[in-house]
């Protein structure tokens, strides 16, 4: 008898936990005791991550629990970068968008705000101008430039944190003992890698794994070959105009000097090899000082900055918070990324961090990472930004699209003649009117 | 009992949850899938699906990544099957003829059956891995510069049949052929001892009466064996998700993984879809002919 009792218990129990994930959407909720519980989806684990500028969001959340005590509350979904967008879609699909939620600009962002992505009919975004213009928040800011790749039809949908520029990050160390000078164009750059490796170093780190990390190199070869994206996309210019062939060509080159196991390495990977001194130069995001003196501090004082050699522009990205217009908190959604634009968390994204920060917050530069005050020269030396180049093809598999056969040029797997006819075969039929 | 057989209400009742189950959780599944393959139906958008033919089955043709997938299920089909049945075989007919150890060794054969297939992916992703793992251990053996210069097991793009999946396939019959050896062995003990003696005492040797009492007297085990390993192999996902992520450059991606990107990472449905309905296509026609080929006569043992 006891045992039918438990079996009946036991059944009762796993018929009931099948139905525990469709309930309601759990998102800008009020608990029992009155506080407004609202959710943030990262794309990292807060809790384990070495990156500093994680850390950062979550000291900044830490610090909004705390000053917001039995008002608001904020409950952190995490993920890891590879998954998050498949992770947050299906949150969305399933009628759970979070309240708050980081985002690339481009279009990832696009997806999101602009309806049939995989936004709902009438968008997922909120529309953050009447927020923005409350109590000088957007005056906080260092311009209205910096909401450039989170406005759309002239509303503001996101705000950006910071701002990064992808560089070439090089071991000093290595350089003098090699030889090598700080390249300027892309001679030099070869020249430096020749050196570095008959000094037996192992020149360039890259990830072929993650394929956006040699995209974006692919994207800084685009540019000083002078591809026009904007021209590609409506069609009045063609991706076998010779550019993207002398390109891939380029990338072939420097191909000859990426760590052996280029093509499996994960970013994470790639990135380590740097720190940890098995390759001299890694061309990477600003973000990657976080995640570079988090995980070796004692290697700040030999790391270098230098511009891609051979273009006048850098590319630049801001990560961004959106808020679900669906929230049922949205006061406190707004709170919440005002908290991630205030003098602390934006000085701590310059001195810890080492990203550049977005409001016109003074921060003390000699706790700065060295390494940031080098972005910045590069910054300013600079004579535009553009963004990554598979964030801004017309749709997130377009840009999956170029970063795939990108790496098929890698590989080898494709002519830099084939690849350039399979983009504009692509545009052709998926971009083009 | 003849009874009770007479009895449709009684037959209705017990049979309801099963058909309704089945109606449920897989007829209707099925069907939609079917539907949506023959739709442009992308996640969330304005229209809902939208009734397109077989635009969806003749884009899989001209898809590359699908080809690769297609040709990698195939592989790891036939690769599970054959390795499998021998394997299984082989630590069966071992096992079933020791006394001391039987149950040790049928255990830890039969245990990385019973762990997660994403930590044992994780798990042999690092032991693959060319900086440390097998590489290194070699290394450390001996062999000079074998982290620098030894081969790159998940990462390798060369061949018809990319190293990555050998790799993969080797993974997953150590994770799966204790499964494939207990249903064997269950047959095999169900066997008459006095077919054995009286075979013995004809003059067969252990090999010998193995060849032609045990194995056809397991064929129908073997049809089942194969057709659960047919079905998972084509299905399978969780090894290749974690070890290589279908990469490098889809080099390993299988149909599962194409479907699960197409679907969930693109929100491409209606593709998707298709592809889940050419999959059921292959269990279909691989068991049918699994079944087919291998006859399954019963005999009194």
């Amino acid at each position: 008898m006891k045992r039918k009792i438990l079996a009946t218990l036991l059944s009762a129990f796993m018929a009931a936990s099948l139905f525990t994930g469709c309930g309601s959407s759990s998102s800008g909720t009020t608990s029992a005791d009155g506080v407004e519980e609202i959710t943030f989806m990262f794309w990292d684990d807060l809790n384990a991550t070495e990156d500093l500028i994680s850390l950062g969001y979550k000291d900044t959340i830490d610090r909004f629990n705390k000053d917001y005590e039995g008002k608001y509350h904020v409950n952190v979904v995490t993920t890891n970068l590879e998954e998050y967008y498949t992770k947050l879609n299906a949150e969305i699909q399933g009628g759970k968008a979070p309240d708050v939620f980081i985002c690339s600009p481009g279009p990832q962002l696009s997806d999101y705000v602009i309806p049939g992505g995989c936004a709902p009919a009438d968008g997922l975004c909120m529309n953050l101008d009447e927020y923005l213009a409350q109590d000088g928040w957007k005056d906080t800011f260092t311009s209205d430039a910096v909401f450039s790749q989170q406005t759309y039809d002239g509303s503001v949908y996101a705000i950006p944190l910071n701002t990064a520029a992808a560089c070439c990050f090089y071991n000093t160390e290595m350089f003098e003992a090699a030889g090598a000078k700080v390249p300027t164009n892309w001679d030099e750059m070869l020249d430096a890698c020749e050196k570095l490796e008959a000094a037996g170093y192992t020149p360039v780190t890259v990830s072929g794994g993650t394929a956006w990390c040699l995209s974006m190199i692919a994207g800084y070869l685009c540019e000083s070959e002078g591809v026009d994206l904007a021209a590609l996309a409506d069609g009045t210019a063609s991706w076998e105009d010779g550019k993207l062939e002398s390109a891939c060509n380029k990338l072939l080159e420097l191909s000859k000097y990426f760590q052996p196991t280029a093509v499996g390495d994960t970013n994470d990977v790639a990135t380590a090899n740097f720190y940890n001194e098995e390759a001299a130069i890694l061309i990477q995001g600003s973000w990657a000082i976080g995640q570079i003196n988090g995980s070796a501090p004692e290697f700040e004082s030999k790391c270098g900055v230098f511009q891609f050699p051979g273009v006048d522009r850098i590319i630049a990205k801001s990560d961004s918070l959106c808020v679900s217009k669906d929230t049922a908190s949205p006061e406190a959604c707004v709170a919440l990324l005002k908290y991630f634009t205030d003098d602390t968390a934006q000085k701590y994204t310059a001195e810890v961090g080492g990203k550049i920060p977005v409001t016109n917050v003074e921060y003390d530069a000699s706790k700065a990472p060295a390494q940031l005050s080098y972005v910045m020269d590069v910054f300013s030396n600079a004579k535009g930004t553009f963004g990554f180049y598979n964030e801004s093809m017309p749709t997130t598999e377009t840009g999956a699209y170029f970063d795939d056969e990108m790496v098929a040029v890698f590989l080898g797997d494709k002519t830099p003649a084939e690849a350039a006819a399979d983009m504009e075969a692509y545009y052709n039929e998926n971009c083009r009117q | 009992m003849d009874k009770l057989l007479r009895n449709k209400k009684a037959i209705i009742i017990f049979m309801a949850p099963g058909i309704i189950l089945f109606t449920v959780i897989l007829f209707i599944p099925i069907v939609q899938s079917v539907i949506y393959s023959l739709c442009e139906y992308e996640a969330t958008s304005l229209t809902g699906p939208k009734f397109v033919g077989l635009k969806n089955y003749a884009a899989l043709l001209k898809d590359d990544t699908f080809l690769i997938a297609l040709k990698n299920s195939l592989f790891f089909l036939i690769f599970s099957c054959v390795t499998q049945l021998v394997m299984g075989l082989f630590f069966a007919g071992l096992l079933t003829n020791i006394d001391k150890g039987r149950n040790l060794f049928k255990n830890i054969i039969y245990l990385p059956c019973v762990l997660s297939s994403a930590a044992l992916g994780l798990l042999w992703m690092f032991i693959f891995s060319p900086k440390f793992g097998i590489n290194k251990l070699i290394e450390t053996l001996g062999v000079t510069d074998f982290v620098k210069n030894g081969p790159l097991w998940l990462m390798d793009t060369k061949g018809f049949i990319v190293l990555p999946m050998w790799v993969i396939g080797f993974v997953s019959l150590w994770q799966y052929v204790g499964q494939s050896m207990m249903l064997y062995m269950a047959q095999i003990s169900g066997i008459s001892k006095s077919l054995y003696e009286a075979s013995y005492i004809d003059g067969c040797s252990k090999a010998k009466s193995f060849r032609y009492i045990t194995l056809p007297l397991i064929r129908p085990m073997v049809a089942t064996a194969m057709s659960l390993n047919a079905i998972g192999s084509l299905k399978f996902f969780d090894l290749v998700f974690n070890m290589t992520e279908g990469g490098p450059n889809h080099r390993t991606e299988v149909l599962a993984t194409h479907l699960y990107t197409q679907g969930f990472k693109y929100n491409h449905f209606g593709y998707s879809s298709a592809i889940g309905v050419v999959l059921l296509i292959l269990c279909l026609i691989t068991t049918g002919f699994i079944n087919k080929v291998v006859k399954t006569e019963q005999y009194e043992m």
